[in-house]
Formats: structure tokens, C-alpha cells, sequence
């Protein structure tokens, strides 16, 4: 009798155990939609632009479309992991996702996702004309059209408004800071301990500084450009800085030292804006620094969020119209996207009056200002990430000789990009 | 209730299986095949193709492991060669540590001093954090300007930027979060041993190291072999201290192999999925030579 309710208890155990493994890998990967009229749309907002993104969600289900959007924000690196796995086996596909600029071209190229082209003719409005220049031309692949923009993010920076009346008294007169005027600046602030550069992400730092210098990241598309002189060039204006103590040290945190107050220029991303709200100082938001005060050669590091559709035999026709129907809502709704710091692509928002208000549209309101956002949209510029965060702050803080450094980095990058089998 | 005859039928005992052993491993064995072994086997073959994790694997032999071992100016080979340095120099550095500072803590537990039972729980509390929380908390006790270490020391020591602060950073970090584990089986193994074997040795006049040395270790002998391998395979799979405590500097110092196969399987690009099968399929061949080397030390030589 023993051995029977044993053998009887393992199998029910066995039973349950797989019961629950199934259960669970359907439920974690969002509804399956291929006959419910739901829009499952994935991305990356778990931060505090999440609740606006949800906000504009709600907004758009309340119009009664035919098909509604259901909201799943997933953390950045976990959703550009599961993608991959997801695409691979063909199930549960999102029907509409969000992805970064950089990593489209890669995309396209490997067969992943369907092209607008066939469901843009119900929706004269979503044209050229109406978006953002930098942002509308990313999805233009082939010669057919594969994403559409919510956003242009961009890298510029933050100024205590204080401190620089009184150690760069003028240098916000043409909202251009250039490395001469932080370098002047900062002869004065050492004296008083006040440091004048923050050392911050070093990627949009560097490429800005890079492009402005006439660097790019490729000539042909494939091949890297990294280890040159317009790069050493670059690299070499923030070690000079670095050296002479005009910047942070190595280990303090320049957001901690901006908020104490004890930094003049803080190089950030618009999307940090609502960070600093309890800043208990005035502080202002201006161009990345330059090179030179010509507004004409300017350049601010950007980047742009832009709505994709990966390959899903569960969507229909009908249903990728839905999705377009939603992406021409959000042209005309942009204005809650906004008050979450971005800047939006449709220049629909140009014309709002609260956004006229917002310190991020200083970026759009100026076809010069326009005309200096720049995404780097290298198809591997996902490894040209890897290396900068890996190794650009050692170079900086001259724990790795920049010779060195850029040569590794361009040997790194090759190398990776020889394992890439399509390019032969 | 009657038991079925043919169960207990001596005459069938020869052909009859035992299946009660069968029914308590069952369950762990399905569930060992289905996330441990079938992964291990399709990570083996992935480690002889040039796959990004989209396409169709290019099956490409050995040339992986040739190019990570031999191959001096890929930069794999720098990365495979570095990472690998770096995880042996952490495990040296580490498990002499890991076992014998939790070691010492239960032998003075067993002593049984007053509150041994809280001094307990406090030190087994570290192992209860998850590894980002413990590193969150560690990164603001060695701020360079506002930590209480440097402000301890009145010194300004970079310890998360500069050698060799940033190693004693990491395995102290490792050492604080790991105690409370191999302290637990220390203390377990301490309580079997007989007092007798310490009376007869006070009343030949043996001293407390004596004791420790000729009678404690020796006993124990099966529970610190089991500590020090489990301990050595775990330290091999460092990843989450160096990661997020010297991001895998100063210069690469600290960046240890579990970090390059992460980013070349899974990193913000296309995925290389080969070498990162091969990369940790060495790792895992390595973790075996080790802990082999370190059962042919220490098993008991009966």
C-alpha cells in the first residue's frame, strides 16, 4: 500500500510540476492575439515616462478604435533579449514595439520585421512633411519605409545659472557653451573648488564631440572608422580638461556634485529633466558643448524612439491598419509624450503652446537647432556602444593610453563585425 | 488493507524492479534533463557554429576554440585570455577566504558564548541580500569622497577605480555576502564531532591548537572538501560583483569571463553566439580540472 500511494503521489507531483511549467511561459510572455482585437505593444518606458506612455494609451483606447492597444513596458535589456528568442520561435510576436533608431538597420537586414508601405495609403498625414526631419528619415530602408517616429531624445546640458553668472558670465548670450569658454571658466572655478565639466555617459559625449570634428563612426556602412585623428582629437579635449582639474575626479558622481551645487556644466540627456525638478537652484538647458560658437556647425548627440513591426503571422492586414491608426493618433497627441521631457517627432507639437513653454523645445522650435540633432545610426553602432562604455572613462582618466585605446577599440570592432556571416 | 501478493512475492524478487528509488528521483531527473542537461548539449553544439541567435547556425568546427586559444591577434583571444586571468586571480584570492573565515566564526560559535545565537543570525544575514542590493550598499561605503571606509581610514582611496584597492574591494564584497553559507555547514559538521575525542586529548595535555589541528580539522574533513569545491565552482561563476561594483576596470583588470560571454551572447549588437558557447564551454572544462585536482587532495585516503 506504501509503495502504491508513492508511486501515485510522484506522478500527480510530475503532473503538476509540468502543468505549471506550461502555465507559466504562456502567461509571462504577453496574450497570445491572434483572433482578439487587442494591439499587444511592447516597450522599453519602466522608468517615470512610463506612467505618460500608459496615460496616452488610455487616452487612445477611449476613442473606441477598433482595435485597442494593450501597454506592456518591459525593462530595456530584457526586451531586446526576449525579442530575439521571440522572432526566433514564431510565437507570441508584438504586434508593435518600440526600438531604438541604431538597432533598425540591423534588423532590416536580417528579415525581421514588415514594412508600413502597404497600410500608409489611409493615412495621407504620416509623411515626411509632418515629422521631424532626423527622426522621419531613419526608417526610409530599401526604399521602403519599415519604422515610424514617436521621438527625438538628445544629449545636451544642464547649467547652474548661478555659478555661471559668476565664473562665465555671458557664455549663455548665444545659448552655445564651447570648450574655450569651459576652459576659462574653469581657471577661475578651481581657485574656489567649484568644479566646471561633469564627466558623464562618455558615448553621446564623445560622438558629439567626434562628429564635430568631421569623424564618422563609417564610410561604407559596414566597416569601422574609429581610430583616427579626428577621434584622438576628440578624446583628447576631455583628457586636457580632465588633467587640468577642470572636470570632475575620477569616482566623484557629477549628478551629486550639480545638485551640491558645486558643478557649473552638467552634460545630460532631456529625458533626465524630471531628475532635477528638486534642484534648490535655477539651472538652465543648453546645447552640448562645441567647438566653435557657429550655430551652423553645432552638433547634440540624439537618438529616437520609433515604432516597428516584427514579422508575426498572427497580425492581419486589419490589424497592422489598427496599428497604424494609433501611430496617426499619437502624431496628433503628442503633448503628454512631451511633458515626460522627450521631444516629440511629430511637428505637430510645434504648435502647442505649453510645449513652447518646455525647456527640452529650444531643440525643435529652430530649424539651426533642428538641423544639430544627429542620430548615429551605424548598423553596428550597438558594439561602438559596448567598447566606449567599456574603455572611454579609463581613456579620460588616462588609465588607458589613448593610442592604445582607440586602437583596440577599432581592433575589437572589426572583429566582431567579421563574425557578422552577412556581410560576406 | 492487503497488500497485492505479487509485490511481495519472493520468487519474483530477482526479476522484479525496485522502483522506489526511481519514484523519489523521477521528478529532479526530468527536471534536471529538461533545464540543465538538453541546454548544456545544444550550448556544446552552438560552440561549433558562427550563429547571431536569428539566422541558421553556420557550422564552422573547431575554429572557435582555435581562435580563442591559439589565435594571438583576435581580439577573443585577448578577451578570452584576459577574462579567464581574471577569474582564476579572483578565485585565489577569494576562496582561501570563503572558507576559512567562516570556518573560524563556527568554531568560536561552538564554544557556545552568550548570544551565540544572535552573533548567528547576524552573520548569516549577508547571504539573505540578493548580489544588487549588497553591491548598491558596498558602492556607498567605498565612495571616494563620502564613504565611511575612507572616512575611517582619513584616507581617499579610489577603491572601485584603481589597483589593487579594487580586487580587496571585490572579495571583501564576496567574502561579506558569502560567510553565512559555509558557516552553517561548519557549524553542523562541529556539532557531530564526539567530546570525548576533546577530553582525552586535555587530560594528555594537548593545547586549543593542538585540539584544532589534530582533532577538529580532521574530523571535518568531508564538509570542508565538499566547501571548498562547492565554493571554488561558484567564485568561477563570478559576474554580478565585478559587473556592477569596477564595471570590469581599472583598464580591464577586474573584468572577468563570465562578463565577455554575456556581452558577446547577449550585448547591446549582433549576437556571437559561437565563441560565447565556446568561451563558457572552456570555462565549464576548466571549473572541472580544478575541482578533480582538488578531490584528489583531499578525499580521505581509506
Amino acid at each position: 500500500m506504501k509503495k502504491l500511494s508513492l508511486v501515485i503521489m510522484s506522478i500527480i507531483l510530475t503532473f503538476t510540476l509540468s502543468a505549471c511549467g506550461s502555465n507559466s511561459s504562456d502567461s509571462s510572455s504577453g496574450s497570445s492575439s491572434n483572433s482578439s482585437k487587442e494591439i499587444v505593444f511592447w516597450n522599453p518606458f519602466t522608468g517615470p515616462d512610463g506612467k505618460n506612455m500608459q496615460k496616452m494609451v488610455d487616452e487612445y483606447n477611449k476613442t473606441n478604435p477598433e482595435y485597442k492597444v494593450k501597454n506592456i513596458s518591459l525593462k530595456e535589456g530584457d526586451m531586446y533579449k526576449k525579442i530575439q528568442t521571440v522572432v526566433y520561435s514564431g510565437k507570441n510576436v508584438p504586434d508593435l514595439m518600440i526600438v531604438h533608431a541604431e538597432r533598425i538597420k540591423q534588423y532590416v537586414d536580417n528579415d525581421m520585421l514588415t514594412s508600413y508601405d502597404d497600410y500608409l495609403s489611409d493615412f495621407p498625414e504620416i509623411k515626411e512633411e509632418n515629422y521631424m526631419p532626423e527622426a522621419w528619415k531613419i526608417g526610409d530602408i530599401d526604399g521602403s519605409r519599415y519604422s515610424l517616429p514617436l521621438d527625438i531624445h538628445s544629449f545636451v546640458m544642464y547649467y547652474n545659472k548661478d555659478l555661471v553668472n559668476k565664473y562665465a558670465p555671458g557664455a549663455l548670450d548665444d545659448n552655445i557653451v564651447t570648450f574655450d569658454e569651459i576652459k576659462a571658466a574653469g581657471e577661475k572655478a578651481q581657485k574656489d573648488k567649484i568644479t566646471t565639466l561633469g564627466v558623464t555617459w562618455v558615448k553621446p559625449n564623445f560622438l558629439s564631440l567626434y562628429a564635430q570634428n568631421d569623424g564618422k563612426l563609417t564610410e561604407n556602412g559596414t566597416d569601422p572608422t574609429i581610430n583616427n585623428d579626428q577621434a584622438k582629437a576628440a578624446f583628447q579635449t576631455w583628457i586636457d580638461l580632465y588633467k587640468s582639474r577642470i572636470t570632475n575626479k575620477d569616482g566623484e558622481d557629477p549628478a551629486q556634485l550639480f545638485l551640491q551645487k558645486k558643478l557649473i556644466f552638467y552634460p545630460e540627456g532631456i529625458w533626465m529633466n524630471n531628475n532635477l525638478k528638486d534642484a534648490k537652484f535655477e539651472y538652465g538647458l543648453t546645447n552640448a558643448p562645441q567647438l566653435t560658437d557657429d550655430k551652423s556647425q553645432m552638433i547634440n548627440w540624439s537618438s529616437s524612439h520609433q515604432f516597428v513591426m516584427f514579422k508575426s503571422k498572427d497580425r492581419s492586414d486589419e490589424k497592422a491598419k489598427g496599428v497604424v491608426e494609433f501611430i496617426d493618433w499619437i502624431r496628433d497627441n503628442s503633448l503628454e509624450w512631451a511633458k515626460a521631457g522627450q521631444n516629440p517627432a511629430s511637428l505637430k507639437i510645434l504648435e502647442d503652446p505649453e510645449y513652447k513653454k518646455m525647456a527640452q523645445s529650444f531643440l525643435l522650435k529652430d530649424p539651426e537647432e533642428q538641423a544639430s540633432l544627429k542620430i548615429f545610426d551605424y548598423k553596428y553602432n550597438g558594439y561602438v556602444s559596448e567598447e566606449l562604455d567599456a574603455k572611454g572613462l579609463d581613456i579620460i582618466f588616462g588609465k588607458i593610453p589613448l593610442d592604445k585605446g582607440l586602437a583596440d577599440i577599432q581592433k575589437t570592432l572589426e572583429d566582431k563585425i567579421a563574425k557578422d556571416s552577412s556581410n560576406e | 488493507m492487503e497488500v497485492p501478493a505479487k509485490l511481495l512475492d519472493p520468487k519474483s524478487k530477482g526479476k522484479s524492479v525496485n522502483w522506489t528509488p526511481w519514484v523519489f528521483i523521477t521528478p529532479h531527473l526530468l527536471i534536471f534533463s529538461i533545464f540543465f542537461l538538453v541546454p548544456i548539449l545544444f550550448g556544446i553544439y552552438i560552440s561549433f557554429t558562427n550563429w547571431d541567435l536569428i539566422g541558421k547556425p553556420e557550422f564552422v568546427g573547431l575554429a572557435n576554440y582555435k581562435e580563442l586559444l591559439f589565435q594571438e591577434d583576435s581580439s577573443f583571444y585577448t578577451q578570452f585570455h584576459n577574462g579567464l586571468k581574471n577569474t582564476f586571480i579572483f578565485v585565489i584570492l577569494s576562496v582561501p577566504f570563503c572558507i576559512i573565515i567562516p570556518l573560524l566564526l563556527a568554531t568560536a560559535l561552538n564554544a557556545k558564548p552568550r548570544f551565540h545565537k544572535i552573533y548567528q543570525s547576524i552573520f548569516y544575514l549577508p547571504t539573505l541580500f540578493s548580489i544588487s542590493a549588497v553591491v548598491i550598499i558596498w558602492t556607498l561605503m567605498f565612495n571616494v569622497n563620502q564613504g565611511p571606509i575612507n572616512h575611517l581610514l582619513g584616507q581617499s582611496i579610489l577603491w572601485t577605480g584603481s589597483q589593487p584597492y579594487a580586487w580587496a574591494a571585490i572579495v571583501i564584497v564576496t567574502v561579506w555576502w558569502g560567510i553565512g553559507g559555509n558557516m552553517i555547514i561548519y557549524q553542523a559538521a562541529l556539532n557531530g564531532i564526539p567530546k570525548d575525542y576533546y577530553e582525552a586529548a586535555s587530560i594528555d595535555g594537548a593545547n586549543g591548537f593542538q585540539k584544532f589541528f589534530k582533532i577538529t580539522l580532521p574530523s571535518i574533513r568531508g564538509q570542508i572538501l565538499y566547501t571548498v569545491v562547492i565554493t571554488t565552482i561558484a567564485q568561477f561563476n563570478i559576474y554580478g560583483q565585478p559587473l556592477m561594483l569596477t564595471g570590469g576596470g581599472p583598464a580591464n583588470s577586474t573584468r572577468v569571463l563570465l562578463m565577455d560571454i554575456q556581452q558577446n551572447a547577449f550585448g547591446s549588437g549582433q549576437s556571437i553566439a559561437g565563441i560565447a558557447s565556446a568561451m563558457a564551454i572552456l570555462l565549464g572544462v576548466c571549473i572541472m580540472i580544478v575541482s578533480f585536482i582538488q578531490f584528489l587532495f583531499l578525499r580521505n585516503k581509506e
